[in-house]
């Protein structure tokens, strides 16, 4: 997954702040939704829920897919964007 | 026994045991968790109750002497189970018995009873070794003394009386 999309470099570009969840790579509305309605609802709330589960992709990913129904692509592309956040500005 | 009603430190020990490393447990990963523990469960039910199991015979076994590759416990267990049974003998005769026999076996010393397997045999530590040698070392004695008046009657016959125990291959 070399290539990166517009939406991830302004992910990972910048501190997050109070950006929606919706912000998050592999995140659209429908799984946005799901996720606000289960409490996740800035994406500040799901890099709590990634840095509980100690960073590790594998977890998180699994509890993206079953937290929103996202798919391992997507789920693999959040965590991803998640890490690289992290390692820029944790 | 269901997972939702343990208690969080509870949880984390069984992630621990089957070896799955976790984060904090609270309400949000909780069911994360939860879930892996039944995956890890379903695929071994046993296992990590049986690891234990393990463990502890591998803490008080003492191999004897094995002429084969190591074998499984079981096997071992139950033969050893069965032959004891049969012959009814107080622990120890079955010892020295044991002694004699070739020993093609593992020996175990099981102190602790396990919860899943009930079939192990509970023997005393340590003084089937000690028998065992003692043992041949009576037997060791007893055959050097016999040979030793055997040479002495011989040399009596033929000369007159000198102790050379040499002699007596003549």
């Amino acid at each position: 997954m070399s290539t990166t999309s517009q939406k991830h470099r302004d992910f990972v570009g910048e501190p997050m702040g109070d950006k929606p969840v919706t912000a998050l790579v592999g995140i659209g509305e429908i799984l946005g939704k799901k996720l606000e309605q289960q409490g996740f609802d800035k994406a500040s709330v799901v890099l709590g829920q990634f840095l509980l589960l100690r960073k590790d992709s594998e977890m998180f990913t699994e509890w993206l897919k079953d937290a929103s129904g996202a798919n391992s692509r997507q789920a693999g592309s959040c965590a991803q964007c998640l890490r690289e956040w992290c390692d820029a500005f944790l | 026994m269901s997972l939702s009603d343990k208690s969080n430190e509870e949880i984390g020990r069984l992630l621990a045991e089957y070896g799955i490393k976790h984060g904090p447990i609270v309400g949000s990963t909780r069911t994360l968790y939860e879930k892996k523990l039944e995956k890890a469960m379903e695929k071994a039910p046993a296992k990590a109750s049986s690891d234990k199991t393990y463990y502890r015979e591998e803490e008080e076994e003492i191999t004897y002497i094995t002429y084969q590759s190591p074998v499984t416990h079981e096997t071992y267990a139950q033969a050893d189970m069965l032959k004891r049974r049969g012959k009814a003998q107080p622990d120890e005769d079955e010892e020295s018995d044991r002694a004699t026999e070739p020993p093609i076996r593992i020996t175990k010393r099981t102190a602790n009873h396990s919860a899943v397997r009930s079939k192990e045999p509970v023997r005393k530590s340590g003084s089937g070794a000690w028998k065992a040698i003692r043992l041949l070392l009576l037997l060791a004695v007893l055959a050097a003394v016999l040979y030793y008046a055997y040479c002495r009657v011989i040399n009596n016959e033929e000369s007159t009386f000198s102790i050379n125990v040499n002699s007596g291959e003549n």
